[in-house]
């Protein structure tokens, strides 16, 4: 969890955390949640992909886009819950 | 009700946002020059109560704050009167306060509500009627302000859940449409029906052909538990009450949506929702939009194996055609299929590719079928111009298949497969990589093939001789890498077994 604690640092980083936090039933390509954290493409998608290497993000591959979706892992979500919360305080 | 806690839950909100707006602050700032120190308060409520009056104003007024503040409520009383007067003219109404001082009260309007008041007590100035004006159209201005950004912030709050809900759709629809293949199709949906309904299982079951029941196709629990997959007759169950009564069955732990089309196809059964609540009509809305888009990527999927089975049948009679008419021309056996098959993935050749090799062995010698006769079937040795004749078959064979699109991936093959890795092939005389790779799998393996197969005009060479002349003629006839995989592929025990079964290799 220290990992994701550093990689949160980032404000890209916990900017789609938080979206996909408070959007669980998302699932959105690099473009379109680009839109929602209002940041360059290329940037998110290298992102995206981070956030996957580390679990907190799903990766459903097609041939012509990725679609990346939250975690269904509750253990995962409670400890972003409680980072995020511990963000918000301070 | 629900209108009123709207209301309220408007109103409330109008007054934080006023509280904290920086032009009513400027406005305190600018006015309270003018007026030599207001005490400025804001009454939220339209019509409030004597008690709520006092509250506000006597934690603000100095007045009643001061000695004897108990004997002085009846100034507060007055206050209310003409905050009542106030709401009723629709107008900023002056008074005398205490001590010779003066105050007004401002009522808060949005066309016909009143919201509350604005008022000021204990200035030392009077108000000019031209103060009263700007101070009139200055506080219409920044309540139409803060009315604006209210809205503003409002409608963000409605569009957005919404907007990304859309592009949620969007993104389904992408990832759902861009495979043809049913067996990754079906988890796919599965998968994201799961994710979006965040339910726990996820069950897609389809039509069978005598309409009489549903075929469990794919079954996914992501809390890990074995699930069977079992057959459903239609009508029995929620999926088969939803297919057979062409509508979605909801219930407490789950919900089944039929998959129309013109008829019902099938049914996607979501069980226990994560957050363990039931489910919804959202998720059942959300669930007949996914539903809809998954009935076109199946009919798509299915049309399309229907499709490549077409083909296939077609290039098999084609070949069967080509075997038939002349002497020299065999059809490879399904083991050579499957070798070429093997080989291919080797050469980590893409699912496409892979098909498109098994076409090309079928039909590699589909040119020999506009050969003439007399060149063809001939048992004597071929003079010069014939055997130039038989070297335009690759030519021929690509012209012929020209026509079927579907068949486009496979003719450099087919005009290809009797070049020689080291340039002295035919009909271009390319070397190495400048042949397709497939020409080059379909040089090895109907070299193999025809050393090893029996033929009514000679004996078939033992697997050992044929895989030594393989040998022998790689990095010259044959790509080393592709004679590579040829000899660990023959070296497997069920490609063994197969061969022996077919007879190649002089089995018996």
């Amino acid at each position: 969890m220290a990992d994701t604690d550093r990689t949160l640092q980032s404000s890209l980083h916990l900017n789609i955390v938080k979206f996909f936090h408070e959007n669980q039933a998302s699932i959105d390509t690099p473009r379109g949640v680009s839109t929602w954290v209002r940041e360059e493409r290329a940037k998110v998608k290298k992102a995206l992909e981070e956030l996957v290497g580390m679990k907190i993000l799903v990766a459903h591959r097609s041939t012509s886009t990725t679609g990346y979706s939250y975690t269904r892992n509750a253990k995962i979500i409670s400890k972003i819950e409680k980072l995020l919360k511990k963000r918000r305080a301070a | 009700m629900e209108d009123i806690k709207t209301d309220k839950e408007y109103q409330k909100e109008l007054f934080d946002r006023l509280k904290k707006s920086i032009s009513l602050r400027k406005e305190e700032e600018c006015f309270g020059v003018c007026l030599n120190s207001a005490i400025w308060w804001l009454v939220e409520q339209p019509y409030p109560k004597l008690s709520d009056m006092m509250k506000i104003i006597s934690g603000t007024c100095p007045f009643l704050k001061g000695p004897g503040s108990v004997k002085k409520s009846g100034c507060v009383k007055l206050l209310w009167d003409i905050v009542k007067k106030c709401g009723r003219a629709r107008t900023l109404i002056r008074f005398d306060c205490v001590e010779g001082l003066h105050g007004f009260v401002y009522p808060i309007f949005q066309g016909d509500k009143l919201y509350g008041y604005l008022g000021t007590c204990y200035t030392k100035k009077d108000v000019s009627p031209q103060v009263i004006d700007i101070f009139g159209a200055f506080t219409d201005a920044i309540v139409r302000e803060v009315q604006k950004e209210l809205e503003l912030s409002k409608l963000y709050e409605t569009i957005r859940p919404r907007a990304i809900a859309l592009s949620t759709v969007h993104t389904v629809h992408r990832l759902i449409g861009s495979t043809l293949d049913m067996n990754e199709l079906l988890p796919r949906v599965a998968r994201l029906s799961l994710q979006i309904i965040r339910a726990n299982r996820c069950s897609i079951k389809l039509v069978d052909s005598t309409k009489k029941l549903l075929l469990p196709k794919v079954t996914i629990d992501l809390r890990e538990k074995k699930s069977k997959l079992k057959k459903v007759r239609i009508g029995n169950w929620s999926p088969g009450k939803a297919v057979k009564f062409g509508r979605p069955i909801r219930d407490k732990d789950h919900l089944a949506t039929p998959l129309i089309d013109e008829d019902v196809i099938g049914v996607i059964t979501l069980y226990d929702k994560v957050d363990k609540n039931p489910f919804t009509s959202f998720d059942q809305e959300i669930m007949a939009t996914l539903s809809e888009q998954a009935v076109i990527a199946i009919k798509n999927a299915q049309l399309y194996k229907e499709q490549e089975k077409l083909t296939e049948g077609i290039i098999k009679s084609f070949a069967t055609i080509g075997s038939t008419r002349a002497k020299g021309v065999y059809l490879p056996r399904a083991s050579f299929l499957r070798i070429a098959t093997l080989i291919g993935q080797k050469m980590k050749m893409s699912d496409r590719e892979l098909k498109g090799i098994e076409y090309a062995i079928l039909l590699h010698d589909a040119g020999q079928l506009v050969m003439p006769d007399n060149v063809l079937k001939k048992p004597a040795k071929l003079t010069g111009r014939e055997y130039d004749l038989v070297k335009e078959h690759p030519v021929m064979g690509a012209e012929i298949l020209k026509p079927m699109k579907s068949l486009k991936g496979i003719i450099p093959i087919i005009l290809h497969h009797h070049e020689n890795y080291d340039g002295s092939g035919y009909p271009k005389g390319l070397k190495k990589d400048q042949i397709p790779l497939g020409a080059r799998i379909v040089a090895v393996v109907s070299a193999f093939e025809a050393m090893i197969a029996r033929r009514p005009y000679r004996t078939a060479r033992s697997m050992n001789v044929a895989l030594a002349e393989m040998k022998t003629n790689s990095g010259t006839q044959f790509d080393p890498k592709v004679v590579q995989a040829l000899l660990e592929v023959v070296s497997r025990q069920d490609i063994k077994t197969m061969l022996e079964k077919e007879r190649y290799g002089g089995h018996r």
